[in-house]
Parts: structure tokens; C-alpha cells; sequence
């Protein structure tokens, strides 16, 4: 007699013919060597973006957008709903991780040249998603239409409308109007539980398929095994199984976290009110801040923070593009300008995010 | 002797000399009063001419002439009537020159002309051309004399008068200030003031006592001497002075009381100027101590339910018959402090308790004990509400019902401290219930989210356990299954390098 579930796979295989797969499933290695450790994150990443998914349906039962209700239906959620508190604080704080993993993943992607051919669709795919992040950061800060939310997005959609040409439209777009209103709250309601998922969705699907079908990248100065052949893992069970036990270090980390240092909600937001002082964006997003701060408010004739708005977007652009102009990595050479680029980034974003956050 | 009443003689004859010389050089008064007009009769008596100074002081020209034509010689700077601020002016170029001022003798301070177009007075007039007043509005042109002189027009006794030309002109502080009272006059002469200064006190205030003289600002300038924050202390110029007040036999200490007051701390500390400074009890310009049985009213303006309330309670008329100050009996006057529990009840320092005693007036005894228990219940339940909400909140739970209903309690012990003025237990029974449920619901709230805090945080280390074990469990899964592959395949799988 053969187990339950040896039953049911038989089940199944006998008519979706799962054998391939598993075969395929089967044979799928894992390099092994001295920066292995780095390809958990996009794991991680993928762990909490699901524990977003399923605490945002929660908060779905119970947020009602809208000028009148959004601040009250969040007040409600966190103290009368059974755990109510528990999912809020848990989807925030997973917001952050999140941000902070895929930020890893992605200069640990860069740091190995892992972009490099075959591998150009599924860095966009990376970074497309990873903007769509910050864009989810963006839309679900003003939800609980709160002080801080509501002057923060005041702040951040100013900036953007100081882009030339179409700086205008995309505000008025954004803000559903010339000001930040509740016309602003459903339209980002809007994009954060219905558009940017439905794109997300998509670009994790193709960027997972790409990462099963290629396989893992491994360094290009990792020396080769004796024989020409590299030491390996296999993804089946071996490597799905340390991923399980860092997504469930994660979960702890996270518990602790909602439990000790659970998200305030503030005050509701009063557009009549004058901004707090020291209004600050959220921590992904200060180095930019930081920086608009510190260019001169002319630079040779042009406006500093138009000028610093463009070169943040052609900083971002040439960043998303850089597997088409890394030749030297694409043929398989070490190039070590990259490493420095990448470096001064690092650099550069951390000391700012300190300066912002401190000052 | 002789030689002393030489001396006598020789200042005398030095002073008609002098005088001589002053009147025989003025050929203008000469001329005019043969003309007989009113300016010249005036100028005779005129404190300036006494101190040498000729019409051509003011007006110009050349004063040793008999001749009109050198006389009004416009060369010689003869300049008429002066009219609009060219009055001011003139004036100006003696009273606003200190050194100048020093050689006449005179003991007027310089610098009026400036003061004056700082003042409210100072501002342009309807017709746009000139300030709204001269130096002659209020000092007149010719005969002017000095202010301690009962004939000037600013003598203490005359002031009400020359300002209430205008003041008291509606078609006229229309035109500048339409809500501007110009009643103030009729309820100056009622006033204690206005009553002294009728009868020829000059030692009382009058308006410029309070309002200044050429330095006049709007009441709503901060540094005017009768903006709320700083009336207190302009009246207390004269009524703090022991000296100046001695004959009028009141007290000089209110002022010391009123700063330590509930009332003064409010409006001198805080600087709020809705709390009532002396004219807000007192009035202004009709000043004087309210009456033992409108005492209510006063305070009533402000304290508008607290006296409703007293005036319909058992206490209003026997109060009335024992001739007490209503709301002063219990409250002082200008010493009001604040009003804790401590004054209802029984207690020796509770009020009530020189009235009422368990032998004497029995049944005010048991209703000001029974209140005062009432009223303690309550801010008792209240404070131990708050400790438990604040430390809730302290712990990071959501309490907002919690606060709203303290809000609730917080409003009914005001609104019991209203009502303690009904003097009805039942009345009093009724708001303090209401904040007692609120309190009740405030600490029930609180109690659930300290009770939720703890259970948070068992059930954080239940969750915490288990995913740690479950975390363990698959470390040690893992190192056995490779520890497994290790044995099954002698060389660890490879794959082709890419």
C-alpha cells in the first residue's frame, strides 16, 4: 500500500505528467563557493514579498480608503481586531525587509556580474521589480492617511513634479488633482493592491522561470575545480531546505519585531495642519532626499533639483542597463571599474541615509 | 535786615527789567492789541511770553519793528498761521530741543512731537493732509499755561473735558472709529474717579492718568499702558502707592494679591489675555468696587453658569440676608486661588465649614460632607483611570477609547466643580456618575490592553519556541540528510562549468 501523498503525486503526474519537472527538479545544482551565501537573499526577498501578499489581503478586509475612514479603519483594525495589530505591524515591518533584502539581492547580483549574458532579462526583470518596491513603499505609506503619510507624500510628489515637461502631468496624475486629498488616497490605493501587484506578479513569474531554466550565476574569479567542474549542491531538497530554515529565522526575526516594536499609527493627517518638524521620507528613499538638500538651488542656470532629479534617473537608468554596456563582463573578463561603481554606491547611499537620518 | 531787603529789591527790579525789555520788544502784541483780538489778550497771560519768548516765536518775522511790512516780512521767516502739522512743528523746534528747553528753565521734558506721532493720535486724519492732532488740540494756541496751572485745559481737573471734545463727539469718532464707545465721559462721573475729580480732586486718575498724554496708543497695542496684560500694573501706580492712596483709607495690597492670584497668574504669567485684569471687575472708565450683591454678576460675566447655579440656590438668600459678597466669601476677591476639593466639605480648611457645623445649620453640614465625597470619588477614580491609561500607552497599546472616555471624565469633574455651585447633592450625584462611568470604561480599556500586552508577549515566546525548534529541527534535517548524501556518493555532484 503506498503512502497518501505518493498516491496523490501519482494522481496528479498521471495527468499533468509532473515527471519532467521532477527530473528537471532533480538535476538543478547550486554552485557552492566562498559568496554562496549571498544567493539566499533572493529567497528571502521572495519570502517576505509572499508574507506581504498575505498580510495585505488581511489589512484588505478591514481598510476602507478613503479620507473619512482610512485613519478610523486602521484605529479599528489595530484595537479591536483579533491579531489585527499583529497583521498591521507584521505587513510594515515586511515592507521594510523587504526593501532592505531586495537591495541586497540585487548589489550582491551587481557585485558578481551575475547580469552578465545570458542573464540581461532577468536583471531588468530584477530591477523593474525592485522599483515597483519602492513604488509599493511609496503607495502603502499613505493609506493609513496619517500626519507623517500625508505630508511625506505631499513632499515626494512635489519632487516629482519638478521634472521637466512632464513633471506637471504625472503630479496632477499621482495626486488625482493639483493637492495631496482623498482623491490621492484611492488613487494609491488603487496602485498598491490592484496595479502594481498585477505587473509584480507578471515580472516575478518571468524572473523565477529565468532563474530555474538558467540556474544559479557563479563568480567569474571563482576558481574552477580540478577536473573543470565546480562544486555544487543540489537545489532539490538541499538548497530549498537552508532557504526554509532562513525564511523561518526571518519569520522569528520578524514576530520580535511586530511584537516589541509595533508600527505607531500617529495622528490622523489634517490638511490644514502645518507640516511636523523634520519631516523625513522613508529610509530607502533619504539618500536622495539628503542629496536634493545639498545641490545649490542654481547650477549653471538650471534648477538644482531639476538637475538632480534628472541625474538620479540617469543614474537608475544606466544601472538597469548595465548587463548592454559591461561588455568586458559579458565576455567573461574581470572588470574591476564596475566593482568600484558599485562600491562608491554603496558608499555613497549609506553615508547619506546616516546624514538623513540623524540630522 | 537792610541788607536782605536790598537784595529783594534788586532781584525785583532786575525781574521788571527783564520783563520790561520782553514786553517793550514785542511790537507785535503792541499793534495787535490795540486791534484788541483775541490771540493778543490771550498771549498776555501765555506761559511762553513770561519766558521772553514774542509772537515772532512762533510766527515769524521781526518782532522789534513797528513796521507791518518788516514786521510780516516773509525773509525774516514770518510764516502766518501756521496751519495743519506745521502747528506741531513750531512747537517742535523748542520742545523737541532738549538744550533749548534748558536754557527757558523749563522742567517739560523734551521730545513730545516725537511721542506724539508714535501715538494713536499721531496717525493721518480723515482729510489726509495732517495728523489727527496738534499741540494746540489739546494746549491751545495763545494763553497757554503750565499743566499744573487749574486754567490749562490738561490740569488734571480739565483733562476729562478737553479730551471728551472729541471723545465724546459720535458724528466724529465715527469717522475714525465707529465701534469706539463715546460714552466714555457719562461713565466716568459715575465712577469713584470721576466723582473725586467732579468735586476738584486732581489727585485722582483722569484719562491721561491711564492713557498718557502724548505717547497714547490703541488698547490693543501691546505696549500700551491699558492693554489687558498691563493694566494691572497701571493702576497700580496709584493704588499700590501707600502714600498717594493714605487719605482715600482703602488697602495698597491689591495689586500683590491679584499678581498671586489665580486670575493674575493667568493674564501676568501666562500672558492670556481672556483672563480679567482690574477693569474687567471693576470696569473702566465708570471704576469702582461692585456691590456686596452684585459681586455674582461680576464674576458671573465669565463664571456664567456658576452664578446661574448660585443664584438659584438655597445660599442666595442667605447670603442676601447676612449681607455677604456672593462669589468673595468663598473665593476672595483679589486673591482668588485656585479651587481645589479642599474648599467643599467639612474639613477646617473647607469654606463650608464656617457656616455649617454638626450643631449649626445641620443640614448644609451633611450635604457640603456628602458633595465634597461625592467630587474626592470622582477625581480619585479619575487620576488612578489616567495612571492606568498612560502606562497602557507607555507599553505601546492602542488606547484611543480609552483617552476619549478620560476626556469624558475629565469634562464631568470640570462640570461637577460647576455644579458643587447648586449646592443640590442630587444634581452633583448625577454629573459625577456620569464621570464615574467614564472613568470605569477608561480603566476597563486600560486593564484589557495591559492584559493584551502580556498575552502578546507569552504569546511571542509560545511562537518564538516553536519556530525555533522547527528551525532547529530542520538544521539537524539538513546535516543528516548530507551527512547521508556524503556516505551514498563518494564525491560530491558536480556540474559542468558554463
Amino acid at each position: 500500500m503506498k503512502p497518501l501523498w505518493r498516491r496523490l503525486y501519482d494522481w496528479v503526474d498521471e495527468r499533468v505528467q509532473l515527471g519532467g519537472l521532477v527530473e528537471f527538479m532533480g538535476k538543478k545544482y547550486v554552485p557552492i563557493h566562498r559568496h554562496s551565501v549571498w544567493y539566499y537573499f533572493g529567497g528571502v526577498s521572495l519570502f517576505l514579498f509572499l508574507i506581504q501578499v498575505v498580510t495585505g489581503i488581511l489589512l484588505l478586509l478591514y481598510y476602507k480608503a478613503g479620507e473619512e475612514y482610512a485613519f478610523e479603519s486602521i484605529q479599528f483594525l489595530m484595537s479591536k481586531v483579533q491579531f489585527g495589530w499583529l497583521i498591521r505591524s507584521i505587513h510594515s515591518w515586511t515592507a521594510n525587509l523587504f526593501i532592505l533584502t531586495a537591495m541586497i539581492h540585487m548589489f550582491s547580483v551587481f557585485f558578481e556580474k551575475s547580469y552578465r549574458k545570458p542573464r540581461e532579462i532577468t536583471w531588468v526583470t530584477g530591477m523593474l521589480m525592485f522599483f515597483l518596491a519602492l513604488g509599493f513603499g511609496f503607495s502603502g505609506y499613505l493609506l493609513p492617511w496619517n500626519e507623517l503619510a500625508f505630508f511625506a507624500t505631499k513632499v515626494g510628489t512635489d519632487i516629482a513634479g519638478i521634472i521637466p515637461v512632464i513633471g506637471k502631468p504625472v503630479m496632477i496624475f499621482l495626486r488625482g488633482g493639483p493637492e495631496v486629498t482623498g482623491a490621492t488616497l484611492t488613487r494609491f490605493f488603487g496602485f498598491h493592491v490592484a496595479v502594481f501587484p498585477g505587473i509584480f506578479t507578471v515580472l516575478l513569474g518571468i524572473h523565477l522561470v529565468l532563474v530555474q531554466r538558467q540556474g544559479m550565476s557563479e563568480p567569474l574569479d571563482e576558481p574552477t575545480g580540478s577536473e573543470g567542474e565546480q562544486k555544487a549542491m543540489p537545489f532539490f531538497p538541499n538548497f530549498l531546505l537552508r532557504d526554509l530554515l532562513l525564511w523561518l529565522i526571518v519569520l522569528n526575526l520578524l514576530a520580535i519585531l511586530a511584537v516589541f516594536f509595533p508600527w505607531e499609527l500617529g495622528m490622523k493627517a489634517d490638511p490644514f495642519a502645518s507640516a511636523p518638524a523634520g519631516i523625513k521620507p522613508e529610509w530607502y528613499f533619504l539618500f536622495m532626499f539628503q542629496t536634493l538638500k545639498y545641490i545649490p538651488a542654481k547650477l549653471l542656470s538650471i534648477d538644482g533639483e531639476v538637475l538632480g532629479i534628472l541625474l538620479f534617473a540617469f543614474a537608475g537608468l544606466l544601472w538597469t542597463l548595465v548587463p548592454f554596456w559591461d561588455r568586458k563582463s559579458s565576455r567573461g573578463e574581470r572588470n574591476r571599474f564596475i566593482n568600484y561603481i558599485g562600491l562608491f554606491v554603496v558608499v555613497y547611499i549609506m553615508i547619506l541615509t546616516i546624514i538623513g537620518w540623524s540630522t | 535786615m537792610n541788607r536782605m531787603m536790598l537784595r529783594l529789591y534788586c532781584l525785583f527790579a532786575l525781574g521788571l527789567w527783564s520783563a520790561g525789555v520782553v514786553i517793550a520788544d514785542d511790537k507785535c502784541l503792541t499793534c495787535h492789541e490795540t486791534l484788541g483780538d483775541n490771540p493778543s489778550t490771550l498771549f498776555k497771560h501765555d506761559i511762553h511770553r513770561t519766558k521772553g519768548i514774542t509772537c515772532a516765536g512762533c510766527h515769524g518775522g521781526n518782532a522789534n519793528s513797528d513796521e507791518m511790512d518788516q514786521a510780516m516780512d516773509k525773509n525774516a521767516g514770518f510764516i502766518g498761521v501756521p496751519k495743519g502739522d506745521q502747528i506741531s512743528q513750531v512747537c517742535a523746534r523748542c520742545h523737541s530741543n532738549a538744550e533749548k528747553m534748558g536754557q527757558f528753565r523749563a522742567s517739560v521734558p523734551a521730545g513730545q512731537l516725537e511721542r506724539l506721532e508714535a501715538s494713536v493720535h499721531g496717525s493721518l486724519a480723515t482729510s489726509g493732509k495732517e495728523r489727527i492732532a496738534q499741540c494746540s488740540t489739546c494746549h491751545n494756541a495763545h494763553g497757554i499755561v503750565s499743566v499744573r496751572n487749574p486754567a490749562s485745559p490738561v490740569y488734571p481737573l480739565n483733562v476729562v473735558g478737553t479730551c471728551t471734545t472729541c471723545h465724546a463727539n459720535a458724528a466724529y469718532m465715527r469717522t475714525y472709529n465707529p465701534s469706539l464707545p463715546v460714552d466714555q465721559l457719562d461713565k466716568y462721573r459715575t465712577s469713584v474717579h470721576g466723582m473725586r475729580n467732579g468735586k476738584g480732586d486732581p489727585k485722582v486718575a483722569e484719562c491721561a492718568s491711564c492713557h498718557g498724554s502724548h505717547d497714547i496708543l490703541s488698547v490693543k497695542d501691546v505696549k500700551s499702558a491699558v492693554y489687558p496684560t498691563n493694566i494691572p500694573s497701571t493702576c497700580s501706580k496709584c493704588h499700590s502707592d501707600a502714600k498717594h492712596m493714605k487719605e482715600y483709607k482703602i488697602p495698597t495690597d491689591q495689586f500683590e494679591k491679584f499678581s498671586k492670584s489665580v486670575h493674575g497668574v493667568a493674564l501676568l504669567q501666562k500672558q492670556d489675555i481672556s483672563a480679567p485684569a482690574c477693569n474687567s471687575c471693576h470696569g473702566n472708565h465708570g471704576a469702582g468696587p461692585p456691590g456686596v450683591s452684585s459681586v455674582s454678576n461680576v464674576c458671573g460675566t465669565c463664571h456664567a453658569l456658576n452664578a446661574e447655579l448660585f443664584s438659584s440656590s438655597p445660599h442666595k438668600k442667605a447670603f442676601d440676608e447676612r449681607k455677604l459678597p456672593e462669589c468673595e466669601t468663598c473665593h476672595s476677591n483679589h486673591e482668588i486661588i485656585v479651587a481645589t476639593n479642599k474648599l467643599l466639605g467639612v474639613t477646617p480648611e473647607a469654606v463650608c465649614s464656617s457656616c455649617h457645623s454638626p450643631s449649626q445649620n445641620v443640614k448644609g453640614y451633611a450635604v457640603a460632607k456628602a458633595m465634597r465625597s461625592l467630587v474626592d470619588s470622582l477625581s480619585t477614580e479619575e487620576q488612578q483611570a489616567i495612571a492606568l491609561v498612560r502606562e497602557a500607552e507607555q507599553k505601546g497599546m492602542e488606547v484611543t477609547d480609552a483617552e476619549f472616555k478620560l476626556r469624558d471624565a475629565h469634562q464631568a469633574r470640570l462640570q461637577s466643580r460647576t455644579t458643587v455651585h447648586s449646592f443640590d447633592e442630587a444634581k452633583l450625584r448625577e454629573v459625577v456618575l456620569k464621570g464615574l462611568n467614564a472613568t470605569t470604561f477608561a480603566s476597563d480599556e486600560a486593564h484589557s490592553a495591559l492584559d493584551e500586552y502580556v498575552f502578546r508577549r507569552i504569546g511571542l515566546g509560545i511562537a518564538t519556541l516553536i519556530i525555533t525548534i522547527l528551525a532547529i529541527s530542520l538544521y539537524l534535517y539538513i546535516r543528516r540528510l548530507e551527512g547521508r548524501q556524503r556516505l551514498g556518493e563518494k564525491n560530491t555532484p558536480t556540474f559542468p562549468q558554463r
